[in-house]
């Protein structure tokens, strides 16, 4: 059975070099584990990150028939914000400006491939 | 005034050719927030559907949304998917989208950005003086 405390350890792992926050939340945009300097913070990430992915994901289908949505990148003056999926979750890293975009796709991708197989079994517990 | 805009946009419509030569981009469009399309270049492969007002106004909603995360103004979105990766530029009043194939190399699609945003903001201005409307372009 997963440990929720182990989640949130990983979590915080990857909030190192100017990475402010990590969150993984639901496709309703509650945040299921997060390491960020405030709570309210992390709820705003987690409800607008959702949106943007349902948004862009709707779209990709709509417009490109049935091509998944893999990767989102979200540039903005004061912050850089990474999403993806794992599972049937998403997540999400909030970074400093001064981030590369390149090492933010990298930690992102990582933590994601990491948490993906205890995530899988989780889901199919859930679904059976 | 209609025949100069034309012949205008033309011209950076043929500065746009040049720039598909880029590895994997498919596609550039300039449109405006209704998804309305300005200045388009685009190569024979792309399927109609991804040239839609959908993925600029989608763009335009999305973007609006992200200026609210407490980081500032959003400037730039990528969204990768199975296929395609889409890059899509803040320009307002207008919003540029380079489609490419998925594995196009995104930091080359990024660092277009300066070299969009000046005919962006030339466009801008003279959308703004054929309307007579004042739009603020700088930054």
């Amino acid at each position: 059975m997963l440990k929720p405390k182990n989640i949130t350890l990983v979590l915080k792992q990857a909030t190192t070099g100017g990475v402010k926050a990590t969150l993984l939340l639901n496709s309703e945009g509650s945040p299921l584990a997060f390491v960020s300097d405030s709570d309210r913070e992390a709820r705003i990430y987690a409800a607008i990150a959702s949106n943007i992915w349902c948004t862009f994901e709707k779209a990709g289908k709509n417009l490109m028939k049935d091509d998944g949505l893999k990767f989102l990148l979200v540039e903005c003056e004061e912050g850089n914000v990474a999403i993806t999926t794992v599972s049937n979750m998403l997540l999400c890293l909030v970074a400093k400006p001064d981030v590369e975009l390149g090492i933010l796709k990298a930690k992102t991708d990582a933590l994601a491939r990491h948490l993906k197989e205890p995530f899988q079994q989780v889901a199919a517990y859930t679904q059976a | 005034m209609g025949e100069e805009l034309q012949s205008f946009l033309d011209k950076l419509l043929l500065r746009h050719v040049s720039l598909v030569k880029i590895d994997g981009l498919k596609a550039i469009t300039i449109t405006d927030q209704d998804g309305v399309i300005l200045i388009k270049s685009v190569l024979n492969d792309v399927p109609p559907r991804m040239l839609e007002p959908a993925i600029s106004t989608t763009f335009a909603a999305v973007s609006e949304q992200a200026s609210k995360l407490g980081l500032k103004k959003n400037k730039s979105i990528v969204s990768l998917y199975e296929l395609y990766q889409i890059v899509q530029f803040n320009h307002s009043p207008l919003i540029t989208t380079l489609i490419a194939d998925s594995n196009a190399n995104t930091g080359v699609l990024l660092d277009l950005e300066n070299e969009l945003k000046d005919i962006t903001d030339t466009i801008a201005v003279a959308l703004s003086e054929r309307h007579g409307i004042s739009i603020n372009v700088s930054g």
